[in-house]
């Protein structure tokens, strides 16, 4: 069963045109040369505007760091693919107290 | 909106030491997922929009869930597709990355993993299944072509996108942060210790720890140590060895695969952390290090994408200019710009 028939959601994003071999595909995508370039122009504007906006993180970074709110603790980690720190701060007699703790999830890569 | 609030409420306050931010975190992608946001008062919007973000790419990019695009994509068996925009635009990452990386990182790598054991939720893998059979190395990203939204996939290649989709995941919210906030204030998105930043950073950048991971022959996970970096821009990923372990007819087994070879790879660093303007890049970039063994360093130092590498006897290198131990009271990692695997090269 094309699965595809199981979720109208599904059959919108995504289409399989179906199996096919090579020289099928070939004339297809030529006699659909037109649909395809115009699809292909439309996902190229699309990628580029979904892109992320690397101007932000442009040249050698770390000159626009003037405006921002002063920050002295640790926001986050970033460490081993899947592992989670959890960093967290309390006062404690009059001193900050920063305890961190690392979590290995239970679920997989994306 | 009783859904938004339905979403919101999976994510968790935390106290991070500093008013001027606000930071909640919650399991996400099977990992967690930190949001740091400022003005705090940013924290509702954002939380929502990466929820949005988040819930979106799983639906298109995992390898895990049966009803993900991905998945069925896998399940047809080859032939040629049309893709989403959201698909599109994450195999165009991943086999960018393949490019970039000379196929160190490879999307047609799923077959491998498989192979391994890695074929189901971490959580579900059999911690000592039977023992391994031939190694089954990608067989080449060349073979897929993406024209646009036009995907041909040959007949018994499956994809994988692990080692680019949590970082396009963060480089997805950050940019749907700051668009919902009005590019007001900075944001830092971290999925599973793959963090971009966005927008106006804190003053000096975002305060990062590069976390050491735990001893893989038993160190308890809390027991961190670390370097405290600053990221005014861009983002930074970390790749490692050191989880995601199983055995395998009594051979330990990890999740990073050498494409070349099929088997995990066993180079001299059990840890690399590279600083990239796009966390796909850097993502792609941290991995691509991991495999690339004894070569590692003189890949890095040609991509000039500041690097940290911490080898299986504990040494630790930095290249391209990553901070020395002292950079709590310097200046922030030197991110140089343009991005190898968005839009088809740098910028």
């Amino acid at each position: 069963m094309d699965p595809s028939s199981q979720d109208p959601a599904r059959r919108d994003s995504l289409r399989h045109v179906r199996r096919m071999s090579n020289w099928t595909a070939a004339i297809l995508i030529a006699g659909t040369g037109t649909a395809a370039v115009a699809l292909a122009h439309q996902a190229t504007q699309a990628t580029a505007t979904a892109a992320p906006a690397a101007g932000t993180a442009a040249g050698t970074t770390g000159t626009s760091a003037t405006a921002g709110p002063r920050v002295t603790h640790s926001v986050a980690a970033t460490t081993a693919s899947g592992v989670t720190v959890t960093t967290t701060t309390r006062t404690v007699n009059g001193k900050t107290v920063v305890t961190r703790v690392g979590h290995a999830p239970a679920g997989g890569d994306s | 909106m009783a859904a938004g609030a339905a979403r919101a409420s999976a994510w968790q306050r935390v106290r991070a030491g500093d008013d001027a931010v606000s930071v909640a975190e919650r399991a996400a992608l099977g990992t967690g997922a930190r949001l740091v946001v400022w003005p705090p008062e940013n924290l509702g919007v954002a939380c929502a929009v990466v929820d949005d973000v988040l819930a979106t790419l799983d639906r298109q990019a995992s390898r895990f869930r049966p009803d993900s695009e991905l998945s069925w994509l896998n399940a047809a068996s080859g032939g040629l597709f049309l893709l989403g925009d959201g698909l599109a635009e994450a195999v165009a990452v991943a086999l960018a990355a393949a490019r970039w990386t000379g196929g160190l990182t490879d999307p047609t790598i799923a077959d491998a993993l498989v192979s391994l054991g890695y074929d189901r939720d971490f959580a579900a893998i059999d911690e000592d299944g039977e023992p391994l059979g031939a190694a089954v190395p990608a067989p080449g990203w060349p073979l897929v072509r993406l024209d646009g939204p036009l995907l041909r996939l040959p007949r018994g290649i499956r994809l994988d996108l692990g080692a680019t989709a949590k970082g396009l995941g963060a480089d997805r919210a950050v940019r749907a942060v700051r668009s919902a906030t009005g590019q007001r204030g900075g944001v830092l998105v971290s999925l599973g210790g793959d963090i971009a930043v966005a927008g106006t950073p804190p003053l000096g950048g975002w305060p990062v720890t590069v976390a050491e991971e735990p001893d893989p022959d038993g160190a308890p996970c809390g027991q961190l140590g670390g370097q405290l970096v600053r990221l005014a821009a861009g983002a930074l990923a970390t790749s490692s060895v050191t989880v995601r372990r199983w055995q395998r007819g009594g051979a330990a087994l990890h999740h990073i695969v050498d494409p070349r070879t099929g088997r995990p790879a066993d180079g001299p660093w059990r840890t690399v952390t590279v600083a990239a303007a796009t966390c796909a890049d850097a993502n792609a970039a941290s991995t691509a290090a991991i495999v690339a063994g004894a070569a590692a360093e003189d890949w890095l130092v040609a991509t000039g994408l500041p690097a940290r590498l911490t080898g299986h006897d504990g040494r630790v290198r930095g290249l391209n200019g990553w901070p020395g131990r002292q950079i709590a009271a310097g200046g922030p990692i030197p991110v140089p710009a343009g991005s190898r695997v968005y839009a088809g090269g740098p910028r």
